[in-house]
């Protein structure tokens, strides 16, 4: 027992303000050790779970802390993550902005632009947070989060300017004067967003890499009618499986044309050319010879 | 004496040198010539002091560029004795030189030692002095003053408004007592003139966190030029400075005191809204702008400095989302809230700090950028508020130096939040320690920064541990022995007892009767035969205990005590103050005493026991670590994956590195003489890892010995040392005129083709003999054999 006390005493030192006794019931840690307190992101009120258990259990009730006639459901108790529920509500708030307003560095052209927009953000968060004008903040974030989908895409599919991404245009900094009229103080706005270029449209594949091997010179036919053919046609030795006959032909013509494209007039004629890089190699010897210094022999013995 | 190093003419203030320290000081300059860092070990009571000082001012001097010298130094005696040798040896050299040098050297030390101001001054903690001191000069205060308002002001400190900003005090050596001296009589402030004169002075002498500590030497060493010569002195446990310097642990108290000051911050800022909007608006203006600003770059009384972040980042504005007062406040509660969650686990935490932040963004949504500049950030608040009363804040800057911290740096650092203290404990008290890993982090800057910096001390070995574990390269590693007309120390390894049992403080046998006897014994004996002082070393605290408790059972105590007077250090500071003196009183009349003290405590660091204060030091057990600590398991293995240090050899080197500096206590000179005893069986294996110079002394046949063996050789060698001897003897062997010395040169010169490797020349400049590689391929580098295995399998839990 006494052990216990100690124990309890310790912890209570830990939270010794509102401590460990429920507000509703007033049942305390030292009766009840496995207590656990709950609150909902509707009021943050703490309750002990018994207290969670016994009034919500049943259906939405009302908030048992005097003062606060929220309705609540069962299913929106939760632990707190923090002790101070004031932060656990900032976090809740800026959980919910964060998911919007999740502009990256890289979206902007500065890191000036970048920083006024943290700080937006951080003022929208702020305003949510003392309940100033939450309503209206509120709607423009839900504004906002629409048009950031139709811009996510838009990005993809298609590029002509519709309704909504008129609006995008609004964001990324060119701002149109006729749009800026219609209802531009009720949404956002930021400087410096880089314009969001979408990837050119990918080729479709070529596995030979733009090579052409289509044959240019003969046209492979499916019979050719010359007698010592049609005899090889009815050799046994060409009638193994396996065996083309379509594949000996196209190989006997692709050996029979195969120097068609060479021209060797050209060839002779590059080999006579005195290549670029030649030309650079005397430029640095003969640069080398005038400065003298800095020519390194290198003399094996 | 005056003589030529090559071309350098250096004025040495006494008539004779010894051998190893003009080996030193040519070992220095070709270090000073090459530019590069250097690693040098010479024995303590060699005059390494004054050979560092004579040859770096000669070089000063000589050379058109004047290059600039900080010598740091580990305790304030250290500094307070170098600076008197400075003072010696400039005058010394005035006289030589028939005219006083423009010459500046001061030492640079905390406001505590420094302060002049009536009420001041005599507050106890260091903090204190601090904090009172910046409301009584920061720049506001002033300017409040000047606005008519009725706030005091440190006279000592206006005072130095009124001189010339670059000649403050006139130019010579200042000891702290000298500057006190000067300041009361002219009022002026001797903290500040030192503060202020530093980039004037040719030499500084300071603690090694003045330039090691990031958050401190940010401020005080900025405008220290690129080639100033840095010497850090008694650098063995430099790498435990610099992790130190980068580790911060978090408690709950802490906290909630972080939390307080948080709120007041809150409230501060909602009461200058209302009075002086005008002022916060100022600073929002010029964080927008990225304007870090002006008057900041030179304060002296800044709340605190950014903790080595690059300065890439330091010139980069300040993240918009905690540009704003209230917003920064409410990030920092935010921060708070989250680490005391953090702390609530009731399972060892241990996280790398990309692991740490992600979790942080998870839950938070604190980003890593504005983290970064939370230390930033909270200085400028604080300034912006005219804060006074800043010590309320200590808590409030730890978290906010942690938070840059661990967005800082990726590597090299780990979290650990440990809830109980001991492995038996029930109540939970948590602790978040942020640990530094990598010792390299803190001293790069200076390795980058200064062209030369020179790491010595009298227990370095092996020498080149220490280039690998602060990772930088070295253009010279030297070790010097002390060379010695008489053999005046006689270093031994005693592995058993009477009894053919051994000696060893392994976990395994450290509580067995016959161990604890032998250990016994060993003390009654070398009680019995030594005059005066002994002093004993034990590996902790904890096993101290445990065998006094069974000595005082098997009535050792009572019997050493008929020789001795028995003393014993504990872990507080006033105590053991207490036995020392009444140690130092026992040796100078009576029997003599023996001090029990603890080989990591801080007896074994710093205080010596020169002459008849200690004849005989016994090191019981090998001093290793606590292995169990989570922090050193952290740290071992980042030394291996990073530095390719194996474990068993770091945990062996630090082991060593404490047995040599308890064993170094006794000689302090080469007038002193000793005996040092090493009991434990694991020495043996250990032996190459002591330093050179008392390896030399350390033959085969005074290893291994049971203790009466050693008690026979400390007799014969006790015996030798009563011999009548006059310092004449030693003169031209293991001391040096300046004819002896220019014979040698001269000698060296004909030698010249072989240079200084040649073993002979060597051993006769007090060198110690170059490593060889060993032929048998299965010894490390540090002469540890292939048992290593085993040996490890010892120290897993040594030091419970």
């Amino acid at each position: 027992m006494s052990k216990q006390a100690g124990r309890a005493g310790g912890a209570s030192k830990r939270q010794a303000e509102d401590g460990d006794i429920c507000p509703v019931c007033k049942s305390s840690r030292y009766l009840n050790s496995t207590m656990e307190f709950k609150i909902n992101p509707a009021c943050y009120h703490r309750m002990c779970d018994t207290c969670v258990e016994r009034i919500f259990k049943k259906g939405n009730n009302m908030c048992p802390v005097a003062g606060c006639a929220k309705t609540l459901a069962y299913k929106g108790f939760r632990r707190a993550t923090f002790e101070d529920l004031q932060v656990e509500r900032e976090v809740d708030i800026r959980k919910r902005v964060m998911k919007v307003m999740n502009k990256k560095e890289d979206d902007f052209e500065t890191l000036r632009d970048y920083n006024d927009y943290l700080e937006q953000v951080e003022e929208i968060t702020w305003n949510l947070i003392l309940n100033i004008d939450k309503d209206a903040t509120e709607r423009k974030l839900d504004r906002f989060e629409a048009v950031q989908k139709a811009e996510g895409n838009a990005g993809v599919s298609k590029r002509e300017p519709t309704k909504s991404t008129a609006r995008v245009a609004l964001n990324k900094g060119i701002v149109p004067e006729a749009l800026n009229n219609d209802d531009a103080d009720t949404d956002f706005s930021f400087r410096g967003l880089k314009k969001r270029v979408a990837p050119p449209k990918e080729a479709p594949f070529d596995p030979w890499g733009g090579y052409n091997i289509a044959q240019q010179y003969y046209v492979l036919q499916d019979n050719y009618d010359v007698d010592w053919y049609a005899r090889m046609k009815s050799d046994p030795a060409h009638l193994v499986g396996g065996h083309s006959m379509q594949e000996y032909c196209s190989r006997a013509l692709r050996e029979a044309f195969g120097g068609f494209g060479v021209f060797i007039e050209d060839e002779i004629a590059a080999r006579d050319d005195p290549s670029m890089d030649a030309g650079v190699g005397t430029e640095h010897a003969a640069a080398a010879a005038v400065s003298g210094d800095n020519v390194n022999m290198d003399d094996v013995f | 004496m005056k003589f030529y190093i090559d071309s350098l003419p250096v004025l040495f203030p006494y008539p004779r040198i010894y051998p190893e320290q003009y080996a030193y000081m040519c070992d220095l300059k070709r270090t000073l010539d090459q530019g590069g860092h250097c690693v040098l070990e010479m024995p303590s009571g060699t005059g390494k002091t004054v050979s560092l000082l004579s040859l770096i001012v000669a070089y000063q001097q000589h050379y058109p560029e004047k290059r600039k010298l900080i010598y740091c130094s580990r305790t304030m005696s250290e500094i307070e004795k170098a600076l008197a040798e400075l003072k010696a040896l400039m005058k010394y050299r005035a006289q030589e030189l028939g005219y006083e040098e423009e010459f500046r050297g001061l030492g640079l030390t905390s406001r505590k030692n420094l302060c002049l101001h009536p009420s001041v001054k005599r507050e106890k903690s260091g903090t204190v002095v601090d904090a009172r001191c910046r409301s009584l000069t920061a720049g506001f205060v002033k300017e409040k003053k000047e606005r008519g308002e009725d706030v005091e002001l440190c006279v000592y400190h206006d005072n130095l408004d009124l001189l010339e900003p670059h000649n403050l005090i006139p130019p010579g050596v200042w000891t702290f007592d000298g500057m006190l001296k000067y300041g009361e009589q002219n009022k002026q402030c001797p903290y500040f003139t030192a503060r202020r004169m530093m980039p004037y002075c040719n030499v500084i002498i300071y603690s090694y966190h003045y330039l090691l500590d990031p958050k401190i030497a940010d401020r005080v060493s900025k405008e220290l030029s690129k080639d100033c010569i840095v010497v850090f002195d008694e650098a063995h446990n430099i790498d435990n400075v610099c992790i130190e310097s980068l580790s911060i642990d978090l408690t709950e108290d802490v906290l909630r005191k972080a939390t307080k000051g948080v709120n007041n911050l809150d409230r501060k800022i909602t009461d200058m809204k209302s009075s002086d909007a005008e002022k916060l608006q100022n600073e929002y203006a010029k964080l927008v702008q990225g304007l870090r600003a002006a008057d900041e770059a030179r304060n002296e009384e800044a709340f605190m400095a950014n903790p080595a972040l690059p300065d890439d980042l330091l010139t980069e504005a300040v993240p918009g989302n905690i540009r704003r007062a209230e917003h920064f406040v409410a990030f920092l509660k935010r921060f708070i809230e989250y680490l005391k969650t953090r702390m609530k686990v009731l399972n060892v935490v241990a996280d790398t700090p990309p692991e740490f932040l992600n979790h942080l963004r998870g839950l938070t949504f604190i980003e890593r950028k504005p983290l970064r500049f939370c230390a930033e950030r909270l200085t400028s608040l604080v300034r912006t508020l005219e804060l006074t009363s800043i010590e309320d804040y200590q808590p409030l800057q730890e978290v906010a130096t942690f938070a840059t911290l661990v967005a800082t740096y990726e590597t090299g650092f780990l979290i650990i939040i440990e809830p109980f203290e001991s492995a038996t404990a029930t109540v939970p008290n948590p602790v978040l320690h942020l640990t530094c890993l990598d010792a390299a982090i803190a001293i790069k800057p200076v390795f980058e920064r200064f062209y030369s910096v020179i790491v010595t001390s009298g227990t370095m070995s092996p020498l080149d541990m220490y280039p690998r574990m602060l990772n930088f390269n070295t253009v010279v590693q030297e070790s010097f022995t002390m060379t010695l007309t008489r053999k005046s120390f006689l270093p031994m390894i005693v592995d058993r007892g009477n009894d053919q049992t051994q000696i060893t403080s392994q976990f395994e046998h450290r509580n067995d009767l016959q161990v604890q006897r032998n250990f016994g014994n060993l003390l009654i004996e070398f009680c019995k035969l030594t005059p005066d002082g002994v002093v004993v070393f034990f590996p902790s605290y904890l096993y101290m205990e445990s065998i006094i408790s069974a000595w005082q059972g098997m009535e050792i105590l009572d019997t050493v005590w008929k020789y001795k007077l028995i003393l014993v250090e504990t872990p507080d500071a006033q105590e053991t103050a207490l036995a020392l003196e009444t140690f130092r009183t026992a040796c100078n009349n009576g029997r003599g005493a023996v001090l029990l003290c603890v080989a990591r405590g801080k007896v074994s660091e710093g205080i010596d026991f020169d002459h008849h204060y200690g004849r005989t030091v016994l090191c019981m057990g090998v001093p290793y670590q606590y292995t169990e600590s989570r922090i050193l398991k952290a740290r071992l293995e980042f030394l291996r994956e990073t530095y390719r240090i194996k474990e068993a050899d770091f945990l062996s080197f630090d082991a060593m590195r404490h047995a040599a500096q308890c064993l170094g206590r006794v000689i302090r000179g080469k007038d002193d003489y000793g005996i040092m005893v090493l009991a434990d069986k694991r020495f043996n294996k250990k032996q190459t890892q002591l330093p050179k110079w008392i390896q030399q002394g350390l033959d085969a046949k005074s290893t291994k010995l049971s203790i009466d063996q050693a008690v026979g050789a400390a007799k014969a060698f006790l015996k030798e040392m009563s011999v009548p001897w006059t310092r004449a003897e030693r003169e031209g062997h293991s001391s040096w005129s300046l004819n002896e010395l220019e014979e040698h040169q001269r000698k060296k010169e004909a030698h010249g083709i072989s240079g200084t490797e040649n073993p002979a020349m060597r051993a006769l400049e007090g060198r110690a003999e170059i490593e060889r590689v060993n032929g048998d391929g299965m010894v490390d580098e540090f002469g540890a054999g292939p048992d290593l295995d085993a040996d490890m399998a010892d120290m897993a839990d040594v030091n419970g």
